[in-house]
């Protein structure tokens, strides 16, 4: 399977769920930012979770299938909209060759992510097919996509994704009556962020841990995969010690020298040096992935063992899901 | 002293935070210390080489250690605990890194030649100034000295090291250059370091290195890693061009 990119838009990548092997060596995760949509993305063609999807930003962008396709697609950034019809997320799409498929403006978020069948074919850098743009190096030849690209997909179609395609093969898009409901794993309050008490926290004075937990924030305008800088009250020091760089993550909320909050996206630095005052529980990542400027959120806090819970109920749900998608296609 | 808290092998607790769902940190010491690096570095070794079900990787840092893992893979192991973090902490306290002397080894010493001044680096007189000596002196100071890495960070490959001669301290510029070039030796404050790649930075650039600090396609694409000795050798612009045709 392959597509040609018509419309590259605002930043597109290649991305899959990160490279954690090579942090030692200041390699940063990467990865796709909204994990979530990228796996609801790869499920609904059958594919695993750690097949490369195309990280689109905003909306802007088309591509042409060259061969017949099966794809997918998750996220708030944008729709597909095939022959001015709206295409329904979360569920595997057939189209057959010489379809253009557009991606138009969700005002809803910021990142949407394109799966197909067998997962998009880059070679594995440091084992992840993860682009990192400020090294260079990763996904499609270290870069973001340009207009004329030619993507294929692996070789290898599982027999999930085959029976899928089987099914679905026809004369022009089809797409079955089932979907993957996005919206039951994400909490209703999509710009309420839940966090965990990071291990500075003490280190700011009371009324600051409170308005950190009480005030609204806003995403600034110097906000990249990279990291989100916060507007809002600036935080008091009442500890002044130096803290000296240790390991940080994707969710770690740093606190400047000016007092100003920052939360550490895929692309992070391994390390920082900067007093962390929270740490974003891994089920509200993705709802940060789909923040943009502009956007006011606040925090909760919530313990270290409930984001724990949270976490591992969220792969629980993941699990049945992959469980439902295959019983629909045992028998075929 | 921390340090020798973790060290005897008692049953004094080891420090230990969670950084997230998926990691933990642990805390060595307060202070930059040659000992605790190589505490670190030992510690750092014996759990790579006696991994638990589902780690996934470490991150060496000047007073720390950070433990990447799957908590699906932990809770599901039967270690000690009711949630991840105690599950991986009950393990870590298990690890007693008493006289192992894994640092020494693990820890490379390494040469790095070093094409200092002219246009490789065009700051070699401002440091030279700012420090009443004259250009070979600096060069003097800088391949006399041996420096400990103590931990990889910033961007990849970057080394953060120690062991630099005071006489050698100076301010880094006011406004930052917009392209330092893959292998410029700098100097920072009372830092020396290699920017692996290239990238805006503020430091005095004094020289640069051929080796190749970075490079995807080694199976370790840093060339350092944290525990390694280094010292700088310098070489002319000949020696330079040859070695990076050899491109180490």
């Amino acid at each position: 399977m392959k597509i040609s990119i018509i419309k590259p838009g605002l930043l597109s990548t290649v991305q899959d769920m990160g490279r954690y092997r090579f942090l030692s060596q200041a390699v940063p995760v990467s990865g796709a930012m909204d994990e979530l949509a990228h796996r609801l993305a790869n499920k609904a063609v059958g594919n695993d979770d750690h097949c490369a999807t195309i990280e689109f930003t905003y909306a802007d962008a088309a591509f042409k299938a060259e061969t017949p396709v099966l794809i997918s697609y998750s996220g708030d950034g944008a729709f597909l909209v095939y022959n001015d019809e709206l295409i329904p997320a979360e569920k595997p799409l057939f189209f057959s060759a010489g379809s253009v498929i557009k991606l138009v403006n969700n005002p809803n978020g910021v990142r949407t992510y394109l799966a197909i069948a067998g997962g998009w074919q880059v070679p594995d850098v440091m084992e992840s097919k993860s682009t990192y743009l400020t090294a260079g190096f990763g996904g499609f030849n270290g870069r973001t996509l340009q207009k004329g690209d030619v993507l294929v997909s692996g070789a290898d179609i599982n027999q999930l994704s085959n029976k899928i395609l089987n099914q679905l093969i026809g004369r022009s898009l089809t797409y079955p009556n089932w979907s993957i409901l996005r919206d039951s794993l994400l909490p209703e309050k999509r710009k309420k962020i839940r966090v965990v008490p990071a291990n500075e926290i003490g280190w700011f004075d009371a009324a600051s841990i409170l308005s950190f937990l009480t005030h609204s924030y806003t995403i600034g305008l110097r906000s990249n995969r990279m990291g989100y800088q916060l507007t809002g009250k600036p935080l008091v020091r009442k500890v002044k010690q130096e803290l000296l760089s240790t390991a940080v993550s994707p969710g770690t909320i740093q606190v400047t020298g000016s007092g100003d909050l920052v939360i550490l996206m895929a692309d992070c630095q391994t390390t920082g040096g900067y007093p962390r005052i929270g740490h974003v529980a891994a089920v509200d990542l993705p709802l940060c992935a789909q923040l943009k400027p502009g956007d006011s959120i606040q925090f909760s806090e919530i313990s270290r063992d409930e984001a724990e819970e949270l976490y591992l109920e969220r792969e629980h749900d993941l699990l049945l899901i992959s469980k439902a998608i295959n019983l629909k296609y045992t028998d075929i | 002293m921390i340090k020798e808290e973790s060290c005897s092998g008692t049953n004094i607790p080891l420090k230990i935070y969670g950084l997230s769902e998926k990691s933990v940190t642990i805390t060595f010491g307060t202070t930059i210390d040659i000992d605790l690096l190589d505490l670190i570095t030992d510690f750092n070794q014996l759990l790579l080489e006696n991994p638990f079900s589902g780690l996934i990787s470490t991150v060496p840092a000047y007073t720390t250690l950070t433990v990447f893992y799957d908590p699906l893979m932990v809770m599901s192991s039967d270690l000690p605990g009711e949630v991840g973090f105690e599950k991986v902490s009950a393990y870590l306290n298990n690890i007693v890194p008493t006289q192992t002397k894994k640092a020494a080894q693990v820890a490379n010493e390494l040469v790095i030649p070093v094409c200092y001044g002219g246009h490789f680096g065009p700051d070699l007189t401002t440091v030279a100034l700012a420090n009443h000596l004259t250009e070979t002196e600096v060069i003097d100071i800088h391949t006399g000295g041996h420096y400990t890495i103590f931990m990889i960070g910033f961007v990849p490959g970057f080394a953060y090291m120690g062991g630099m001669d005071d006489r050698l301290s100076t301010p880094r510029k006011n406004v930052p250059t917009a392209k330092i070039p893959a292998g410029s030796v700098g100097i920072a404050g009372n830092q020396t370091g290699i920017y692996p790649m290239e990238t805006p930075g503020g430091w005095q650039i004094i020289g640069r290195t051929p080796l190749k600090m970075f490079d995807v396609n080694r199976a370790q694409p840093s060339l350092l890693k944290g525990g390694d000795r280094v010292t700088f050798k310098a070489i002319d612009q000949a020696e330079f061009n040859t070695l990076l045709e050899i491109g180490i």
